[in-house]
């Protein structure tokens, strides 16, 4: 098969954003359009993180009256629900190929899959930033929480960069669910220890040493130490501070995007040669 | 309708009641199979090992976060431990009829003029073994990772706890499967129920610490019963002393159960009229 290059030049590969920034703007836009064609979808992702942070507002008790303590939660339940989006969009970029039988024509598209598959997660975990602003509103109506930052500009700057951070941990689950049919019990495997690990209702101080690599590999553990940190005033995680959280969160978000781009050409590789992708 | 062999004579009771076990032991074993990809080890690792040891380890770690002493961290520990088999009880049976809109086989599910009791609840019996081997585990996790001790704890009483439980949020989820008939998908609430009762049951904290208005409804969901039944057990309540809400809960989940009946006959007759089994 003769390269992109080797097309008839026109609109579709032509442009500021060349052949890959056209495939992801493309799927992005395919993405959203599913999405809102069907947006009850989001309910089951919100659930999870809602009614955990409500359960942790009745054991924070007394406690939970203080302003800064309910925006802990409230930050923290957002960065849950865009975790469970996440998780369950990159599941699902892959196993809604599988079910409706376009995953061979997917494949066969004169682009590598994943390009495909950033341009889906990239709207999946925008999707759990609508999930997380949702679940934010609620919070702060319901339980009356004061939403005065510390610093508006470093707050958004840790959000933005905690999104891309999932967006490329969600690539990567991608290229595991790529290759195997079990992508329900990755994403429903992941869920809940991932809440643990990142430290969103509690710090991972608390946990067994054992856990606490894990919880340090995972970049969402940076990223809603450098949102706490910009939001809450007096706030005391981690031994480290809002940059070097911001550095940590960098570096291991393009650790995510290099290994999956690596694991990407290999699967898809070794899927095509062994003609495994929809069947067992 | 009345049941007729293929001459058609009418059938005596007895062999009314024969034909019903068969179809309740069709249903059970080729039910099985069916539902989910339950032979997958894979799927039985999520549900028996990973899920109970990350939901109820989130909600302990919370409590320590909390400085809560131990009993408190133990309550949530065996709430946590029970409520685990929702999974198995409540989702899995939930998307019954929504697996076979599925998979397609819904309108061939329709004309047979099997027992609905026995297709209805058959289908369902393979899930009670399972929620209760997914709880059995949760209770040995709590006392092997989390240090609830069972020292006064009476056995006999916790089996069939464990057992009652199971077989009553059998009947919550068939419920909602039974609702499933009706919508598109049972999905989205099979999702809601399945973490609504860590917040009403009484798993995390007490019905007593819910606003007044929310308590009766925690008191239709079986589960609530067994969170007190199972907690009374593991203290060291005999058999007799717990057969109080025991009663209850049976009481409950034949009383939802019959609610299911009534739904699913009453969507079954609906769909029937209209013709939409599966069109929206």
């Amino acid at each position: 098969m003769g390269s992109l290059d080797d097309l008839t030049p026109g609109k579709r590969t032509e442009g500021l954003l060349g052949h890959k920034g056209q495939v992801i703007k493309a799927c992005v836009v395919l993405t959203a359009k599913l999405f809102f064609a069907d947006p009850q979808w989001i309910i089951p992702s919100i659930i999870a993180p809602f009614i955990f942070t409500l359960v942790a507002f009745f054991l924070f008790g007394g406690q939970a009256a203080s302003g800064s303590f309910l925006l802990y939660l409230v930050l923290g339940s957002g960065l849950m629900g865009m975790w469970g989006t996440t998780i369950y969009g990159s599941s699902n970029s892959i196993g809604f190929d599988r079910w409706n039988g376009t995953m061979e024509a997917t494949l066969a598209a004169p682009i590598p899959l994943s390009w495909i598959a950033l341009g889906r997660v990239l709207f999946n975990t925008f999707e759990g930033v609508i999930n997380a602003l949702f679940i934010l509103a609620i919070g702060l109506v319901w339980f009356q929480v004061g939403f005065s930052l510390v610093s508006p500009g470093l707050f958004l700057l840790a959000s933005v960069s905690t999104f891309l951070s999932l967006s490329a941990f969600g690539l990567l689950m991608c290229t595991v669910i790529l290759l195997s049919r079990k992508g329900g019990f990755i994403t429903n495997s992941m869920e809940i220890p991932v809440y643990i690990a990142t430290g969103t209702m509690f710090p991972v101080s608390i946990l067994p040493l054992a856990a606490l690599p894990f919880a340090f590999l995972l970049a969402p553990t940076w990223g809603i130490e450098a949102i706490r940190l910009s939001a809450l005033p007096g706030y005391v995680g981690l031994v480290t501070n809002y940059w070097t959280d911001m550095a940590i969160l960098a570096v291991e978000t393009v650790a995510y995007l290099a290994l999956a781009f690596v694991l990407f050409k290999r699967v898809e590789a070794y899927a095509k040669r062994n003609g495994t992708l929809e069947e067992y | 309708m009345k049941s007729t062999d293929s001459s058609g004579a009418v059938l005596s009771a007895n062999s009314r009641l024969r034909m019903a076990y068969r179809v309740f032991k069709g249903a059970f074993f080729f039910g099985r199979k069916g539902l989910i990809i339950w032979d997958s080890w894979e799927m039985w690792v999520m549900q028996i090992v990973i899920t109970p040891i990350a939901q109820i380890g989130f909600f302990a770690f919370l409590s320590i976060y909390l400085n809560y002493p131990s009993s408190v961290t133990q309550y949530i520990v065996i709430g946590n431990a029970i409520q685990s088999m929702s999974f198995s009880a409540v989702f899995a049976v939930a998307n019954i009829t929504s697996q076979d809109k599925w998979q397609g086989t819904l309108p061939s599910t329709m004309v047979t003029p099997a027992n609905r009791v026995a297709l209805f609840i058959g289908r369902a019996w393979f899930q009670v073994l399972l929620s209760a081997l997914i709880a059995a585990a949760g209770l040995v996790y709590a006392a092997g990772l989390f240090g609830v001790s069972f020292a006064s704890a009476d056995f006999a009483g916790v089996a069939v706890v464990v057992l009652l439980t199971s077989v009553a949020m059998i009947s919550f989820g068939l419920l909602i499967s039974a609702v499933g008939l009706y919508m598109r998908t049972a999905l989205i609430v099979a999702n809601i129920f399945l973490f609504v009762t860590l917040l009403l049951s009484g798993v995390n904290f007490p019905v007593s610490a819910l606003p007044g208005w929310l308590q009766p409804v925690s008191w239709t969901i079986p589960l609530t019963y067994g969170t007190e039944a199972i907690r009374m057990a593991i203290a060291g309540s005999s058999l007799s002393a717990l057969l109080p809400v025991l009663g209850e809960e049976a009481l409950d989940g034949l009383i939802v159960m019959a609610i299911g009946y009534f739904l699913f006959t009453g969507f079954e007759s609906l769909s029937r009229k209209t013709g939409r089994f599966e069109e929206y």
